[in-house]
């Protein structure tokens, strides 16, 4: 009889226990699993950000615009590779409650400087380029709502309004494109700029905000300094940052997820760590009298506490184990239904290893008291005790 | 009948007062139990929290009018001439001095630095007119003074004030090329209004570029009935292209998208939550029912029936869990009752809002503990109840 025989038997030998407790410890890890892919999607525009990417911004504050003619001021400056700019849209399908994200761009510098993140076919590009009323939509935003390339669709602004007092813009779908990485998310939409600029009726010649690619990461502090320096003291003062720090301080904009999944992960993990571990204790006492015989048999002390800390961690791995497995499956199947709020929900492999290590402190830590307690248990008071 | 609730009573008390040998594994259903309940409480204290700021925010006599389509006010623009013809339509309070209360304002998001991340968040800079303090209820200035007409003059919420820093009485703060000074705080009955920064309005418009630009209209009106009549009357008009809602109405909106969210997180949660903590209750229920195999099956020799073991069972149950839910209920009313946050609303800018507990709320969550006892009780009863007697006596 090996020892992991030994651990399986002890381990069931009261089954519905066993049960409960598997059942109580896959609760725990689904929940974490579950919640740190959520945690993981909510920060995934650090993941995405390019290490030479930088945002200028109006120092003010995003929302408000800057004047166009900064774009060929900033592309001047040294270390500047390539430089785009975006209006945000207000788009909506139909009704208010479709929400879409939606940017005016300058099609060739737009897909330049964003080639890290997708990928388009040549014709698509060129269609984008030379048709003023055409959008490239992407992957997800096309799958989410049903269109295909070719389609018209008409799309609403809740900031905008035509010229001709319509707050309808019908645009051709001339293209899409696909991520290059997984955490990219292509739920979004862009049109020309120039038609964008000529058919709306609010402030001319105006953008929301530029990116750019530098030279060299190590060139990325320079060349902020230099463009806010250059815009110091104008109407539309600057303020410049790298994409990641961006995307992080607009994450946190929503509050702070990490805490409340630490939070409730800690929660779960001290509940069923109390649960487990008492019984542990229980069921190990319960058998006082056969750790007796085991240690009368010539089991040694190391060996017994081997057995009772391999069957903790035993435990912790079949019940934690599935638990993972199914907030896995969980979040592949809530991927499609919440994609717009929470792009890039998924338990990663990384997310996965996290829980693995979890596990094995977890069974460590339960099975250490009771463990220690039977290695140092004598023999005449084993079997002395009932 | 009396018998039965004797046999009841005293099988109850043999079964609590046993519970000190079974301390550890009894407390852990506590804590297990009093964890799921901290969970679900603070998740729904933060969604009633949220709500209350923004449904606390709108009055039912106070009419918003934006341009139409546009949802929140930071999309909206009205110009000059419609706020005029607003001013004109029926149904708006007066004020002293006989002229409509109205309020053309401008909503700007302007940056401020987040206390507890450090980072940069959107706030609200709001432009308002003389009446713009009036056609609100509630405005008051709690420290400094309010700002003067025409000058670079700002004054905080006292709930944004708790959550932001660099807004203090006598700050400077620089928009653009203006620079502005903090010269008052002021409290809105804790709405939401006290999670933003107010200026002169001619001001705010000249400095910002906005001449002649607004984008909502608040009036005060006669009375909540007269909604309609104003409604009907910026419809008629071709000019008006405005949507009329009250304040009420347009908060209610915006308070229902955020505080389901927290419910569609925090219910789901907390169940799954409950769940491994059933799993707890029913391991600890059975482990109280087989530790005193031999006194039940002893109790059923000497006459007792099979339902004074099954209560008793389900009454040690229901304790522990009902204590579980007690002290969860007390530890978050302790530790998140009145904690403040802030999060983006629908208007893309701030809201701070403080985690607020109700007797409602607390209700829900003692149901949660005591389905989770009861569940958990319920099985391990019926094992009492139906131990055979002599297999009981023999089980040590």
């Amino acid at each position: 009889m090996n020892d992991l025989l030994l651990i399986r038997k002890n381990l069931f030998r009261k089954k519905l226990r066993a049960i409960l407790m598997l059942f109580s410890i896959l609760i725990a890890f689904l929940i974490f699993g579950v919640l740190a892919g959520f945690e993981r999607a909510f920060n995934a525009g650090e993941d995405v950000a390019a290490a030479d990417r930088l945002m200028v911004v109006n120092k003010i504050n995003f929302t408000q615009p800057l004047p166009i003619a900064y774009v060929n001021r900033v592309r001047a400056l040294p270390g500047v590779r390539q430089v785009t700019h975006f209006n945000w849209f207000g788009g909506y399908y139909q009704e208010p409650k479709n929400f879409l994200i939606v940017m005016a761009v300058e099609p060739e510098s737009y897909l330049q400087v964003y080639q890290d993140q997708i990928d388009i076919a040549a014709g698509a590009r060129q269609a984008f380029s030379r048709e003023r009323t055409g959008v490239l939509v992407g992957e997800s935003m096309l799958k989410k709502w049903g269109w295909k390339v070719g389609d018209r669709v008409p799309i609403m602004s809740n900031i905008f309004t035509q010229k001709n007092g319509s707050r309808t813009w019908d645009f051709t779908i001339v293209g899409t494109f696909v991520a290059r990485k997984p955490s990219v998310d292509t739920n979004f939409m862009v049109l020309q700029y120039e038609y964008f600029n000529e058919t709306q009726n609010l402030g001319r010649d105006l953008i929301g905000w530029m990116a750019l690619n530098t030279a060299s990461p190590s060139d990325n502090d320079g060349v902020a300094k230099a463009i806010d320096q250059m815009f110091a003291n104008s109407f539309y003062e600057t303020s410049t940052d790298t994409e990641k720090a961006f995307n992080k301080a607009f994450a946190a904009q929503l509050g702070n997820i990490a805490l409340i999944v630490a939070l409730v992960v800690g929660a779960a993990l001290a509940t069923i760590l109390m649960i487990v571990g008492n019984t542990m204790v229980m069921a190990v006492r319960e058998r006082t009298r056969e750790i007796g015989v085991l240690k009368t048999l010539g089991f040694s002390g190391g060996r017994i506490l081997r057995l009772i800390l391999g069957e903790a961690v035993l435990l912790a791995l079949l019940g934690g184990l599935p638990g993972i497995v199914l907030a896995a499956l969980f979040a592949a199947a809530m991927e499609t239904s919440v994609g717009n709020f929470i792009p890039g929900f998924a338990v990663t492999p990384g997310i996965a290893l996290k829980a693995i290590l979890l596990m094995l402190g977890f069974g460590l830590a339960t099975g250490l008291i009771p463990a220690i307690a039977a290695m140092r248990l004598k023999i005449a008071t084993a079997l002395g005790r009932s | 009948m009396r018998p039965f609730f004797l046999q009841v009573a005293a099988v109850t008390l043999i079964n609590l007062k046993s519970i000190p040998r079974r301390f550890w594994l009894s407390l852990s259903t506590v804590v297990a139990v009093a964890l799921v309940v901290v969970v679900l409480l603070s998740f729904l204290a933060m969604a009633n929290g949220f709500q209350h700021t923004l449904t606390s925010s709108g009055a039912d006599d106070v009419a918003i009018i934006l341009r139409g389509g546009s949802q929140a006010e930071i999309n909206s623009t009205v110009s000059r001439e419609q706020v005029r013809l607003v001013e004109e339509g029926p149904g708006i309070a007066r004020g002293p001095d006989g002229k409509p209360l109205a309020s053309a304002e401008l909503y700007l998001v302007v940056d401020g630095l987040k206390r507890s991340s450090q980072t940069k968040a959107n706030l609200p800079l709001r432009g308002i007119g003389k009446d713009g303090a009036a056609v609100r209820k509630g405005i008051k200035i709690v420290e400094g003074r309010m700002f003067n007409p025409g000058a670079n003059e700002i004054v905080v919420g006292r709930a944004l004030l708790r959550e932001f820093q660099g807004l203090e009485i006598g700050q400077t703060v620089g928009f653009a090329t203006s620079r502005w000074t903090v010269v008052g705080v002021f409290e809105a009955n804790g709405s939401v209004f006290e999670s933003e920064i107010w200026a002169d309005l001619p001001v705010v418009q000249s400095l910002f570029n906005r001449n002649n630009i607004f984008q909502t209209v608040r009036v005060r009106l006669q009375s909540a009935t007269a909604l309609e009549a104003l409604q009907r009357y910026v419809e008629a008009d071709p000019r008006l292209k405005l949507d009329v809602k009250s304040e009420a109405a347009y908060f209610a909106e915006q308070a229902s998208q955020t505080s389901d969210l927290i419910h569609k997180l925090g219910w789901p949660l907390s169940i799954t939550m409950a769940l491994g903590a059933l799993a707890g209750a029913l391991n600890t229920m059975y482990s109280s029912v087989a530790a005193r195999a031999v006194e039940i099956a002893t109790l059923r020799a000497i006459g007792f029936g099979g339902t004074p073991a099954f209560i008793g069972t389900l009454v040690e149950s229901l304790l522990l869990a009902g204590l579980g839910g007690m002290i969860g209920t007390i530890a978050t009313s302790l530790v998140f009752d009145g904690f403040s946050a802030s999060t983006l609303g629908a208007s893309f800018t701030q809201v701070v809002f403080s985690f607020t507990l109700s007797p409602a709320l607390i209700g829900q969550a003692v149901l949660l503990a005591l389905a989770v006892g009861l569940a958990g009780g319920l099985l391990p009863a019926v094992r009492a109840a139906r131990m055979p007697i002599v297999a009981g006596l023999s089980s040590s």
